[in-house]
């Protein structure tokens, strides 16, 4: 079991397992593609973007060749790439059907071969071409002399198979987890992972951009990168580059071994699981939820506003896909004010962002429903009932909104030490919240969309651009909205009534509140008359 | 009770170029269990998903006890209960959470929804599971706690889409015991299946529906006429009968891999 890439072939007479993977993953793309023009298109687009760009990385690689950083940038982007094959396959579980062992289960199939096939049909893809570019690019500037050259050829197919390897046995142990309901729930989730890692990204990249060191700051990080696989395989060329044999020898013997060490990994949990039973027995253990309620929703207002409140506040607790959204909008709606506030480039009106950020989240109030939308739609028999749960579900998120908003106002404030700009920020993003609040009522009615339960994808097939009205055209609609308010400011500050600028405060709450009624009593007539199709549009996902 | 539960005039529907509805009529009479059969696509979930306002006909009138389901949706709604097919429901709320919501959105007191839905919990066997999420229920459990709430608000009309698919025996014997209850309190049951079986031994009044239009419907024993059961009436009437697969597949039977 040591080897098991490099076993010999069965000697049965059953044909090799390994082209009819291949021969599998080509047809099952194909027949994706066929499918519908429109993935087609998304397809050739992407593959087109993806070749693009790995070729401008080729070529900024080879041009790289010879700078003093070469090595540095090109172990850590070798890392960078590892990272991602790893996390890859939690991000999209079911994006490679022929790599899905569940499917095999009833086919009689050995491990060692199997693992073998796999290896090689994963290799099929825009994802590994994408990889071999950077990894040819990257020998190509760290390569120096006959030797390194020769290294580099053994370190390009490596990394590829390092790579390919390490997202495969990762995808392999997390099946158990994913078939399960939780699992689910945990993936979806780490969508956040990206939306506050990139932002985190950014000011990282925005402090190496300003340190007098520059790319010389990572050179620690390389240099324990250069030891990890598959970086280390690369790290090997370089070292063979500068003589140093005996370190360039270890850091491909690491390499080796990480990969024999991933594919016996993937190999037992493929074996496991191909013979227990699968991770959705798992979902019986759930625990018991016992009425809490005790506490806030008991003091929810009777009638319909407080069953519709309370079903939206759990939601947002409890339906991955709505936490996602809420925990998104909260995370930038800080970071974005107060981070700039931090580094001294931020004014106190980013601290809106927070309102605006928030009120995003009443847009597809129904999408956010799922189908579910039919026990609401069965109880809706009058403009009335529409109206109320359409304010019920604007009261919950003021629940949130209201004091979020206010917190990240005082603490942007706060650090700027503008105080005298208190009143009129929160005014104004009490407006901007009221008319988004507005907005995105009419547009629930108006453009519901479905929003998909699995995997990371916001919109259903073919209703993008009834998500990019709905939330583009909303947003610009409460900016036009909170036009007044906004005058209103201006004209105090250009006109010198800057003492006056508190009045926005009560002006800002006032104009958000009417807004707000306005903006429900016009939505909702067209709830009560658009209630199939309403449901027919978010029933898609 | 001379006024039929619902009353369906000339119905269509149409999903692009397929014709899902092809003009049905269908007088259903209350106080009956009464099963809307016919095979996969003849229509069944489109017709009940336009008879409970969830789908909006191209042409054609519904009424249900005597109120027109898009003119006078308040008194429509108020007094049907549904359980549709291939709909969600609200499957991040426990199944108490979901009868609570439920109940409260129908308008009743909140200790009277408290009180149905403990007593729905207990008969429909879902007590041990009231807390835990009904995302994480059985197929059959599903089936049962939509079923409780459909039933919260004490309907005159209950419309059920294939209440019985995927649930396991018990849990169809429970759901068919409370409902046959609920009819024999002269409530009316309108449910659709492709479970002949099922349909014969539960219901008194039968409609049989194929390629979106009404080919037989009056009590069981009409619809059923000479044939020994409903099996083989509704072949008939459908136009499968005489398919016999016996002359091809010759080499099937004996596991021989060759």
């Amino acid at each position: 079991m040591t080897a098991p890439a490099a076993a010999p072939a069965a000697p049965a007479a059953a044909p090799s397992l390994t082209p009819v993977f291949v021969r599998l993953k080509l047809s099952l793309l194909r027949n994706g593609l066929r499918q519908s023009s429109g993935r087609r298109a998304a397809y050739v687009a992407s593959a087109v973007v993806a070749l693009l760009f790995a070729a401008l990385q080729l070529l900024g690689l080879i041009l790289l060749r010879g700078d003093e950083h070469a090595a540095t940038v090109t172990v850590i982007l070798v890392a960078v790439l590892a990272l991602g094959w790893a996390v890859m396959p939690l991000f999209f579980p079911s994006g490679d059907e022929t790599l899905d062992p569940t499917r095999l289960v009833m086919l009689p199939l050995r491990p060692r071969p199997l693992v073998r096939a796999l290896l090689v049909a994963s290799l099929v893809g825009i994802g590994p071409l994408f990889t071999l570019c950077l990894a040819l690019g990257a020998v190509i500037a760290v390569a120096r002399g006959g030797a390194a050259v020769a290294v580099g050829a053994v370190a390009v197919p490596l990394t590829l198979l390092l790579c390919v390897a390490l997202a495969r046995a990762v995808a392999t142990a997390n099946v158990r987890l994913l078939t399960s309901r939780r699992g689910r729930d945990l993936a979806v989730l780490s969508g956040l992972v990206i939306a506050v890692g990139a932002q985190l990204v950014n000011f990282g990249a925005q402090r190496i951009g300003s340190s007098a060191e520059g790319l010389g700051e990572l050179e620690p990080a390389a240099d324990v990168l250069g030891w990890i696989p598959p970086s280390s395989a690369l790290s090997a060329v370089h070292a063979t580059g500068e003589a140093r044999y005996a370190t360039a020898a270890a850091q491909l013997i690491l390499s080796f071994a990480a990969l024999l060490l991933l594919l016996h990994l993937w190999q037992r949990s493929l074996t496991r699981l191909m013979t227990s039973p699968d991770g959705s027995t798992l979902a019986a253990a759930e625990p018991d939820r016992r009425q809490r309620g005790g506490g806030l929703f008991a003091r929810l207002p009777a009638g319909r506003t407080g069953p519709v409140m309370e079903r939206t506040l759990r939601y947002v607790w409890r339906d991955p896909k709505t936490k996602a959204a809420w925990v998104t909008s909260l995370a930038i709606g800080l970071i974005v004010p107060v981070f700039n506030a931090l580094q001294d480039t931020g004014s106190v009106y980013f601290a809106c962002f927070a309102a605006g950020m928030l009120g995003i989240q009443m847009y597809n109030q129904f999408g956010q429903d799922t189908s579910a939308f039919w026990m609401v739609a069965m109880t809706v028999a009058s403009t009335r009932d529409a109206y109320e749960e359409l304010r019920a579900r604007a009261l919950a998120l003021l629940v949130i909104t209201l004091p979020y908003a206010a917190l990240v106002t005082v603490l942007t404030t706060a650090l700027l030490g503008e105080w005298h700009a208190l009143p009129e920020t929160l005014g104004l993003s009490f407006a901007l919240l009221g008319a988004m609040l507005a907005t995105g009522a009419w547009s629930s009615a108006r453009y519901p969309y479905s929003i998909p339960q699995q995997g990371h994808k916001n919109v259903a097939p073919g209703q993008a651009g009834l998500a990019w009205i709905s939330i583009f055209g909303g947003m610009l609609a409460a900016a036009v909205l909170c036009a007044p308010v906004l005058a209103l400011t201006i004209w105090l500050h250009t006109a010198g009534h800057g003492s006056w600028t508190w009045l926005l405060l009560p002006v800002g709450t006032l104009y958000g509140v009417a807004v707000t009624g306005a903006g429900l009593r016009i939505a909702a007539p067209r709830v009560a008359r658009r209630l199939p199709e309403i449901l027919a549009a978010v029933s898609k996902g | 009770m001379t006024e039929p539960a619902v009353h369906v005039h000339n119905l269509w529907k149409a999903f692009g170029q397929q014709l899902a509805v092809a003009g049905v009529d269908l007088t259903l009479p209350a106080g009956k269990f009464i099963g809307l059969v016919g095979p996969n696509g003849a229509g069944k979930t489109t017709t009940l998903s336009m008879v409970t306002g969830l789908l909006r006909p191209d042409q054609g009138t519904v009424e249900v006890v005597g109120h027109d389901v898009w003119k006078d949706p308040a008194e429509v709604k108020a007094r049907i209960g549904v359980l549709p097919e291939g709909l969600r429901l609200f499957d991040r709320l426990s199944g108490r959470e979901l009868l609570a919501y439920t109940g409260r959105l129908r308008g009743l007191p909140g200790t009277e929804v408290d009180k149905r839905a403990t007593q729905l919990l207990d008969v429909l066997d879902l007590a041990g599971a009231q807390h835990k999420l009904v995302v994480d229920y059985s197929t059959g459990m599903r089936k049962k706690i939509g079923l409780a709430a459909a039933l919260l608000h004490n309907p005159e009309v209950l419309f059920l889409d294939e209440p019985f698919e995927g649930v396991d025996p018990v849990s169809a014997q429970t759901i068919r015991g409370v409902l046959e209850r609920y009819t024999g309190s002269g409530a009316t049951v309108v449910f659709s299946s492709h479970v002949m079986e099922l349909v014969e031994s539960l219901c008194d009044w039968v409609a049989v529906i194929a390629a979106g239009r009404i080919r037989a419907q009056g009590p069981l024993a009409e619809v059923r006429g000479d044939a020994a059961t409903l099996q083989e009436a509704f072949l008939e009437l459908v136009g499968a009968h005489g398919r016999d697969a016996a002359t091809d597949l010759d080499w099937l039977g004996g596991g021989s891999t060759r």
